[in-house]
């Protein structure tokens, strides 16, 4: 097997401004197949705005995204999921009044391109396939609850489940472990890694706590007022003066795994 | 068994034994509740399942009524033809506006949605009122007439049921279906739904339209069997009537409108008979069974029924 060399995600010079807010001053990105990015940075960076300009929610006023070789700049989000990339949202995003099978059958449908379907019975459909991604992601056995009364952990986990019915290349992660505690943040990124490995799917996602960042990263970007302020392997970012600077106070950076 | 089904299986064996229990004057009434049952569900594919609340659903219902009315009254057709063919013509007329209001109106939603909806209902009312070569104008069109032996209540009534029927199975299979449980979806996160690939603003209108051609059904065959059909039937007013249906019954459940509608055409019937005040009457009932069962009376049944 030879491996694809065009980067997975391409984006260059991406800029949005908001008023008098330059939210995004020019970012260049370029992430590789199999590749693990976090995109870090203080609040206010822009990883929110930057993460909603790539997957369609807010229009670049200039620049361009390139997901897989194919120009998808302003393309609208299900153009982009069924293009094959697939994204989790910083604020807990499931389908509350359906039950889990149902949430992860949704997008199986999706996917299949089966959701114009008005005849036939949705719950004998894709049901296997539901339960093995509620399998993958440890919600054997949650099937049936609705999704809006699963613990908040399981609640991102099927957001998960939902975002890999999809059979995504690429997986936009913004903060997948807000709210929550330290010790479950290492074990639910090590299970988006896990799987994401397993998959082949390539992953990107913003990160507050450095400790999960350097459990699981590959490349470290960091932002800072809009702009690209470092990039590199998790070492050199740490390493980076410029870097500690910004983060000036938080000695999570320094002392990296150990926060 | 679900609940559904049960109350589906209960309410085809009480309309089937219906007719030779009751006078000429409750077979009609009991038409009417057929017909609001399928405006009421339809209805409620948009409310309960795609979560858009319509302002003016009534334009669907009347535009159906009159299409039915003219098919018959106007086409030229045989009188047997004209009226087996009303109900087509009913819906696709409905659908066919449906298209053209859902077009504009999905492009918003909440309350903007509403609107636009609303809006648009106050045009065809105008239309109604004013198209007076087509419409009757104020005076509606009168002295519809079934032919044959539909013109009997009880005969008519099987038809009514014939026809109703069907298209509450084939709503029910709507919902139950791909497009039916994507609906729900758009309903509790419209904005989640997108990241799976589905395309928001199409599926509403797809939804918009089968409702709108649903309630044009029921507006057919509510007009043939009360032999007129009125502008008022298009006006604003009017399009609170599926909405208490619907939150009466329970929005959350298939057959809970179409339960509401029959509670609402009876009490309607028994206390308007009794006193003129009967708007107040039904509007301090109404509130009551509101407040005492805020997921209608189908949500009482279920709560109960829940283990």
């Amino acid at each position: 097997m030879r491996a694809d060399m065009t980067p997975i995600l391409h984006v260059r010079g991406l800029a949005r401004r908001f008023g008098g807010l330059q939210a995004l001053g020019g970012v260049d990105l370029e992430v590789a197949r199999g590749e693990f990015r976090a995109i870090i940075g203080p609040n206010g960076a822009g990883k929110s705005t930057f993460f909603n300009t790539i997957t369609g929610l807010i229009r670049p006023d200039a620049g361009s995204v390139t997901f897989a070789g194919r120009d998808v700049t302003g393309m609208a989000p299900d153009d982009l999921v069924r293009a094959g990339m697939g994204r989790t949202f910083q604020i807990t995003s499931v389908f509350a009044d359906l039950s889990a099978q149902e949430n992860v059958q949704v997008a199986l449908l999706a996917h299949a391109r089966q959701s114009w379907r008005m005849w036939a019975r949705a719950a004998a459909l894709h049901a296997e396939r539901a339960a093995e991604l509620l399998a993958l992601v440890g919600l054997a056995g949650s099937e049936a609850r609705h999704a809006g009364t699963l613990a908040h952990g399981d609640q991102k986990r099927l957001e998960l489940a939902i975002a890999l019915a999809g059979e995504p290349t690429l997986l936009l992660l913004d903060e997948p472990t807000a709210g929550m505690a330290a010790q479950e943040r290492i074990e639910s990124i090590s299970l988006v890694h896990r799987v994401a490995r397993a998959l082949g799917v390539s992953c990107v996602f913003t990160e507050h706590d450095m400790a999960v960042v350097f459990a699981v990263a590959t490349r470290i970007t960091v932002l800072h007022q809009g702009r690209v302020l470092a990039e590199g392997t998790p070492a050199e970012v740490r390493a980076n003066p410029q870097v500690q600077q910004v983060y000036l106070g938080e000695s999570v950076i320094a002392e990296g795994v150990h926060a | 068994m679900n609940r559904s089904r049960t109350l589906a299986v209960l309410a085809a064996l009480v309309a089937a034994a219906l007719p030779a229990a009751l006078s000429d004057f409750w077979i009609f009434i009991a038409i009417e509740v057929i017909a609001f049952a399928l405006y009421a569900v339809s209805f409620n594919v948009l409310l309960g399942y795609g979560g858009m609340l319509s302002f003016g659903h009534a334009a669907f219902f009347g535009v159906g009524a009159y299409a039915g009315a003219l098919m018959v009254r106007k086409s030229g057709f045989a009188p047997e033809a004209a009226f087996a063919l009303a109900p087509l013509a009913a819906m696709a007329a409905a659908a066919a506006v449906a298209a053209v209001v859902g077009f504009f109106s999905v492009r918003r939603s909440g309350i903007y949605f509403g609107m636009l909806t609303f809006a648009f209902q106050m045009l065809l009312y105008t239309i109604a009122l004013k198209a007076t070569g087509l419409t009757g104008g104020d005076d509606g069109i009168t002295g519809l007439k079934p032919p044959g032996a539909l013109a009997r209540p009880a005969v008519y009534y099987v038809f009514a049921l014939a026809t109703v029927g069907p298209a509450l199975y084939v709503l029910y299979r709507l919902v139950n279906s791909p497009f039916g449980i994507t609906l729900r979806a758009l309903k509790a996160n419209p904005r989640r739904v997108q990241y799976v690939g589905v395309d928001v603003r199409s599926h509403q209108l797809a939804a918009f339209v089968v409702s709108g051609a649903f309630a044009g059904l029921a507006g057919a065959v509510f007009a043939l069997s009360s032999g007129n059909v009125f502008p008022a039937w298009l006006n604003w007013t009017a399009s609170a009537t599926p909405i208490v249906m619907a939150v009466l019954g329970g929005v959350s459940s298939f057959l809970g409108p179409a339960l509401g509608a029959a509670v609402y055409v009876v009490l309607e019937v028994v206390i308007s008979g009794r006193t003129e005040y009967w708007p107040l009457v039904m509007g301090v009932i109404i509130l009551a069974l509101v407040l005492l069962m805020p997921a209608g009376l189908t949500g009482l049944w279920r709560r109960r029924g829940a283990p």
